[in-house]
C-alpha cells in the first residue's frame, strides 16, 4: 500500500475514534436518583414525576423554584431550579430534570416537561423544555 | 365531502406517480421509447395538479373551520386571523409533507421542460420517487391492521377511535379546535416552513442529476444544469436557517439564535454538504477527477435530509428537541424511504466507482484545486460531527442504555477548530483561484492581508478581552476570512461584477465567525451589583435557603420595583415603568415597559417584553404562562431581555388558585390595610394600585384644616390609580404633631372624599426619612407589594454581525446563482 494511503487510514481512524471517544463522554443516560447520587459531580438526566404531596414554590429570596420529585423507583428527592417554575409544570405528567445530585438534592439546570396529550389519540409524547 | 375529495386527490395523485415512476423508468433503460416518455410526463404534470388540488382543498378545510377534520381540529381555531391559518396548512406533518410534495412536484414541471435529452428519463425518475414516498407518508390507506401514511383528510373519528366522546357520537363535531401552537403564532414562522420545503426539494435536483450521471455514465455533463438548483437550495435552506434562528432569538426565551437542537441541525448538515458539493462541483468543471466527490456530495446532500427527516420526524428524538414532531405511526415508512435514497446511491456509486475518471497525477500543493477539495472536506467533516451528535439516540446506544442528547459544548469544541481551518483555507483558495501564484508570490500576496488581520485581531482581543486562545484563533481566522476575501473581491469587482458571488459568501463567512464569536461567548447577565455579590456567596458556598441547603447555581435574573432603577454592570440603568394588558395579539397578554438608559439618565431604547396565557394549555384555575422576549438591535451589541416573573403574574396565579379552591364562589379579602411606605413605592389591593407620590409642606396660610397648636404639620399625596381605567384620584391625608397642654400628640384624621369608597389615615412617620406609615379602609382584596418583576437581561455583543454576514452569504448565493444559470441557458442555447 502507498504511504498516502496508510496516512489517511491512520487519520481517519484516529480522527472517528476521538470524536466517538468524546461524544460518549458528552451523552449520559436517563437514570434514577440512587445512580445520580454515586456519579456526583456529572450531569445526568433523571425522569420522574412531581411529589405533590411536599410543598413547592419559587422563592424571591433565593430566585429558585424547588419542589419534590419521586423516580421511577418511588425516590423522592428535593429538587432546586435556578429559575422560575417553568411553563406546563403543573400539567406535566412526568418531568425531566437535567443536573447534578449533590447535598441530597438535585441542582436541575434544565427541565423537560412531558405533558398529557388531551386524547389517546397519535400524539403520545410531547416534552416540551422548559421556556424559561 | 371536500375531506374525501381530498383523499382522492392524494390517492390519484400516489398512483399518478407509481405510473409515471414505472413509464420513466423504461424510459431510462430504452430510450427509443418516445410515446411512454409523453405519457410519463403527462402523468407527472397530472399528479403535480392533483397535489395542487388537495392543497387547495385542506386550505379550504381550514379556512372554512370544518372541526370534524383532525387536522383543522387539531392545529386551528376559530379566533385565528387568516395570516396564521395559512401557517396551520403546514403547522402539522401532515400538511407539511403536503407542501414539500407540491414544490417538489412544481420543481419537477420545470425540470421536464429544461433538462437535457440525456439526462431527463432518469432525473424525472428519480425526482417522482422522492414523489412517491412523501405522498405516501400523508396517502391514509388502511392494509389490514397498518396503514400507509397519515392523511390531513382523515376525520375525528378515524383519527380517535378510542375517544370516549367520538364512541357515544360519532357525528360529534367540535365547536372549536385546539388551535395554533401560540409559539407559531409568529410572521416568521409563516414564511419559515415554506422556503425550508424549497430548499428541500431543490436539494432533489442534483441527487437526481447525480444519479443520471451515474446511470448514464455521463460523469461531466450534469454539472451545468445541477449547479443552480444546489446554489437555489443553499440558498433557501440559508434563508430558513436564518428565519427558525431569528424566530427563536426574538420569539423563545432559550437566549439565543442557535442551541445546537436537532431541528436545526436538520437544516444545517444539507446546507454544509451542498456548500461542499458546490465546491468540488466548481473544481469539476475543468477537471473531470473532482466527478467522484461532485457525485458523493450531491447524492450525500439530499440523504442528508431524508435522514434528518426520519430524526425529526419518526419520534426517534422526541425527548431530545423542543419541536421535533411526534411520531405519526410513519417511523417504518421513513426507515424504508430513508434506506431506499441511501442503498440506492450507495450500490450505484460503488457499482460505477471504477470508472468514474480517476485524479492524474498528484498535484502541486499550491494548486487551487487541491486547497478547494480539502476545503470541502473540511465542510463535510464539519457536518459528520453535528450528524453524530443529532443521532445520539441512535449512535448514543453504543455507550447507554437509555442515551441522552450530547452536551451543548460537544457541538462547540468540535465545530471551532473545523470553522477555524474552513475560514483560513477560503482565504488561501480564493488567491489561488483567481491568480496563478508560486510560492513566493503566494506569500507576497496574502502578506498585507495578514498583517491587517493581525492588528485588527489584536485589537479585537484588547478591545473585547478574549483571553482563551482557542478563540483568539477563531477570531483570527474569521478576521482572516473577512480582510483575505475582500481584498480578492475589490479585485474582481472592478473586473467583472457577476462574478464575485463565490468571494462574497466568503466574506460573509468570515464575519459570520466574528459575530458567533463574540455574541455567544462574551454574552452576559445584565446584574446590579447586590445580585453580583449574591452571586459571590454562592460561588464561595456561603449561601443557604429556608431549609438549609446550600444553593450553588448563580442567580441570572434582576428583580426591579416599579419605577425604582437600577444600575446593572455599572453600565446602565434598567427601570421598570408598569405594565399594560392587550388583547391585541394574544388574549390576556402583559406588556412590560423596560427603561434601559446609560449612566447619566440618556434614554438609549424602551423594551416591552411580554407574557401570555397560552391558551392551549390554560384554564380558568390553571393559567401556563409563556413569554416573548423583546430585543434591543444595536450595532455594537443587542439588549435582549425577558420577564421571568411578576407581581401580575403573582396575582392572576393567586386568583386562579383562589377560584380553584372556592370554585366559583367570590373570594373576599380584607378590606382594611395596615402598610408602610416609602416614596415612590406602590401597593395593589383589588383592582387599585396605591402609590406614595411624596410630601406637600402646608401652613397655616394655606391650608385651612391647619391645627392649632400643631408643632409639625405635612399632608402627603397618595394616588390611587384604577387599574381597569386608569384615572386616578389624589388624596391628601394629614399628619401632625400637636402640642396639648404641653404633651405631644399625633394628630391624623382618617381622610375621604365624596364618591371615592376608599379612605385613608397616615399613622405614622418616620423622622429624618421618607418612610410613613398609613391605614386604608374600604378597598377590598388582599395587598400586594408594590409591582415588581423580574428579568433576564443579557447582553449579546454584534449579533449584528450575525445577520449581516449571513445577508451578505445570501446576496453572494444570490449572485453566483444568476451566474450560473446565464451560463447554463447559454450552453442550451449554444448546443440546441
Amino acid at each position: 500500500m502507498k504511504p498516502k494511503v496508510i496516512i489517511g487510514v491512520i487519520l481517519i481512524v484516529g480522527f472517528t475514534s476521538l470524536l466517538m471517544y468524546n461524544f460518549g463522554n458528552s451523552i449520559s443516560a436517563y437514570v434514577d436518583f440512587k445512580t445520580a447520587e454515586q456519579l456526583g459531580n456529572r450531569n445526568v438526566h433523571v425522569v420522574g414525576a412531581w411529589d405533590k404531596a411536599q410543598p413547592a414554590a419559587f422563592s424571591i429570596a433565593t430566585k429558585t423554584f424547588s419542589f419534590y420529585m419521586t423516580d421511577e423507583h418511588g425516590n423522592s428527592k428535593r429538587v432546586i431550579y435556578a429559575k422560575p417554575k417553568p411553563n406546563n409544570f403543573d400539567d406535566a405528567e412526568r418531568l425531566v430534570v437535567i443536573g447534578q445530585l449533590k447535598n441530597d438534592v438535585f441542582y436541575a439546570d434544565e427541565m423537560l416537561m412531558k405533558c398529557p396529550s388531551k386524547y389517546n389519540d397519535a400524539s403520545g409524547a410531547e416534552f416540551e423544555k422548559a421556556e424559561h | 365531502m371536500i375531506g374525501l375529495l381530498g383523499k382522492f386527490a392524494v390517492g390519484g395523485a400516489f398512483l399518478a406517480s407509481v405510473f409515471s415512476l414505472i413509464y420513466y423508468g423504461l424510459i431510462s433503460f430504452d430510450s427509443t421509447k418516445k410515446r411512454a416518455e409523453s405519457l410519463a410526463n403527462t402523468l407527472f404534470i397530472a399528479k403535480t395538479v392533483l397535489i395542487t388540488i388537495a392543497s387547495g382543498l385542506l386550505i379550504y378545510l381550514i379556512a372554512t373551520h370544518q372541526f370534524q377534520y383532525f387536522y383543522v381540529y387539531n392545529y386551528t381555531s376559530l379566533d385565528l386571523n387568516f395570516k396564521y391559518l395559512i401557517s396551520a396548512f403546514y403547522g402539522g406533518q401532515e400538511g407539511s409533507f403536503l407542501l414539500w410534495t407540491l414544490f417538489s412536484g412544481l420543481i419537477g414541471i420545470g425540470l421536464i421542460r429544461w433538462t437535457s435529452e440525456t439526462y431527463r428519463a432518469p432525473v424525472m425518475f428519480i425526482i417522482t420517487m422522492t414523489q412517491f414516498f412523501i405522498l405516501s407518508m400523508i396517502l391514509g390507506l388502511k392494509l389490514g391492521d397498518f396503514t400507509i401514511g397519515a392523511s390531513p383528510f382523515r376525520t375525528l373519528v378515524e383519527a380517535l377511535p378510542d375517544a370516549p366522546f367520538l364512541q357515544a357520537n360519532p357525528d360529534f363535531v367540535p365547536v372549536d379546535g385546539k388551535g395554533l401552537n401560540d409559539l407559531l403564532k409568529s410572521p416568521w414562522m409563516m414564511i419559515h416552513p415554506p422556503i425550508l420545503f424549497i430548499g428541500f426539494s431543490m436539494m432533489t435536483v442534483p441527487y437526481a442529476f447525480a444519479m443520471a450521471a451515474l446511470w448514464k455514465e455521463k460523469y461531466q455533463e450534469w454539472i451545468k444544469p445541477a449547479l443552480p438548483w444546489v446554489l437555489g437550495a443553499n440558498l433557501a435552506l440559508l434563508t430558513a436557517i436564518f428565519l427558525g434562528a431569528y424566530w427563536a432569538y426574538v420569539t423563545l426565551s432559550f437566549g439565543g439564535y442557535w442551541a445546537w437542537d436537532p431541528v436545526e441541525n436538520a437544516s444545517f448538515v444539507p446546507w454544509l454538504f451542498g456548500v461542499a458539493g458546490i465546491h468540488t462541483m466548481l473544481i469539476q468543471r475543468k477537471h473531470a477527477s473532482a466527478s467522484r466527490s461532485s457525485i458523493a456530495f450531491a447524492l450525500l446532500s439530499y440523504v442528508a435530509i431524508v435522514y434528518e427527516t426520519f430524526l425529526t420526524r419518526s419520534g426517534i428524538l422526541g425527548d431530545a428537541s423542543v419541536h421535533s414532531f411526534v411520531d405519526l405511526g410513519l417511523y417504518a415508512q421513513l426507515v424504508v424511504f430513508m434506506i431506499v435514497m441511501t442503498g440506492l446511491g450507495l450500490v450505484l456509486y460503488i457499482y460505477r466507482s471504477k470508472q468514474m475518471p480517476q485524479s492524474d497525477s498528484p498535484s502541486h500543493w499550491l494548486n487551487k484545486d487541491t486547497w478547494v477539495f480539502w476545503g470541502s472536506m473540511a465542510l463535510f467533516i464539519g457536518g459528520l460531527i453535528i450528524i453524530t451528535g443529532t443521532s445520539s439516540p441512535i449512535l448514543g446506544k453504543l455507550f447507554q442504555k437509555n442515551p441522552t442528547p450530547p452536551q451543548i459544548s460537544f457541538y462547540n469544541d468540535w465545530t471551532l477548530p473545523v470553522a477555524i481551518i474552513i475560514a483560513i483555507m477560503s482565504v488561501c483558495a480564493q488567491f489561488l483561484w483567481w491568480k496563478k501564484l508560486d510560492a513566493t508570490s503566494f506569500a507576497n500576496a496574502i502578506s498585507m492581508p495578514l498583517i491587517i488581520t493581525s492588528f485588527v485581531t489584536l485589537l479585537g482581543v484588547v478591545l473585547g478581552d478574549v483571553r482563551q486562545i482557542s478563540y483568539i484563533l477563531l477570531l483570527y481566522s474569521g478576521v482572516f476570512a473577512i480582510v483575505g476575501n475582500a481584498t480578492i473581491l475589490f479585485g474582481i469587482a472592478k473586473k467583472k461584477t457577476i462574478m464575485v458571488g463565490g468571494t462574497l459568501t466568503h466574506v460573509g463567512f468570515g464575519l459570520l465567525i466574528v459575530g458567533i464569536l463574540y455574541s455567544s461567548a462574551y454574552n452576559s447577565f445584565l446584574l446590579d451589583d447586590q445580585t453580583k455579590a449574591y452571586n459571590a456567596a454562592v460561588r464561595r458556598g456561603e449561601v443557604k435557603d429556608e431549609m438549609g441547603t446550600p444553593i450553588i447555581k448563580e442567580v441570572t435574573m434582576i428583580e426591579l420595583k416599579k419605577d425604582i432603577p437600577k444600575v446593572v454592570n455599572n453600565e446602565y440603568l434598567v427601570s421598570f415603568k408598569g405594565y399594560r394588558k392587550s388583547d391585541v395579539n394574544r388574549p390576556g397578554e402583559q406588556l412590560y415597559s423596560i427603561q434601559v438608559s446609560d449612566l447619566d439618565g440618556n434614554p438609549i431604547t424602551r423594551l416591552e417584553p411580554t407574557v401570555f396565557p397560552m391558551l392551549q394549555s390554560s384554564t380558568a384555575t390553571q393559567i401556563n404562562w409563556s413569554v416573548d422576549p423583546d430585543v434591543f438591535s444595536g450595532l455594537l451589541y443587542d439588549v435582549y431581555l425577558y420577564v421571568a416573573g411578576s407581581s401580575v403574574v403573582e396575582s392572576e396565579n393567586a386568583k386562579a388558585a383562589k377560584l380553584a379552591t372556592a370554585q366559583g364562589e367570590h373570594a373576599h379579602g380584607p378590606d382594611s390595610h395596615h402598610l408602610p411606605f416609602t416614596i415612590g413605592q406602590a401597593y395593589i389591593i383589588g383592582k387599585y394600585e396605591i402609590k406614595f407620590i411624596g410630601f406637600k409642606p402646608i401652613s397655616p396660610e394655606t391650608d385651612a384644616e391647619y391645627p392649632k397648636n400643631a408643632t409639625v404639620a405635612v399632608r402627603i399625596q397618595m394616588e390611587f390609580r384604577n387599574v381597569d381605567t386608569n384615572e386616578k384620584t389624589v388624596l391628601n391625608p394629614l399628619f401632625a404633631i400637636v402640642d396639648v397642654n404641653g404633651n405631644k400628640n399625633m394628630f391624623t384624621p382618617i381622610f375621604g372624599i365624596d364618591g371615592f369608597p376608599a379612605s385613608i389615615q397616615m399613622v405614622n412617620l418616620v423622622p429624618m426619612s421618607d418612610q410613613i406609615e398609613v391605614h386604608i379602609t374600604g378597598i377590598e382584596g388582599e395587598a400586594s407589594e408594590d409591582e415588581w418583576v423580574l428579568l433576564i437581561a443579557e447582553k449579546k455583543p454584534f449579533v449584528s454581525i450575525v445577520w449581516l454576514g449571513t445577508f451578505i452569504i445570501m446576496a453572494g448565493f444570490s449572485v453566483s446563482i444568476i451566474r450560473r444559470w446565464k451560463e447554463d441557458k447559454n450552453r442550451m442555447e449554444f448546443t440546441a
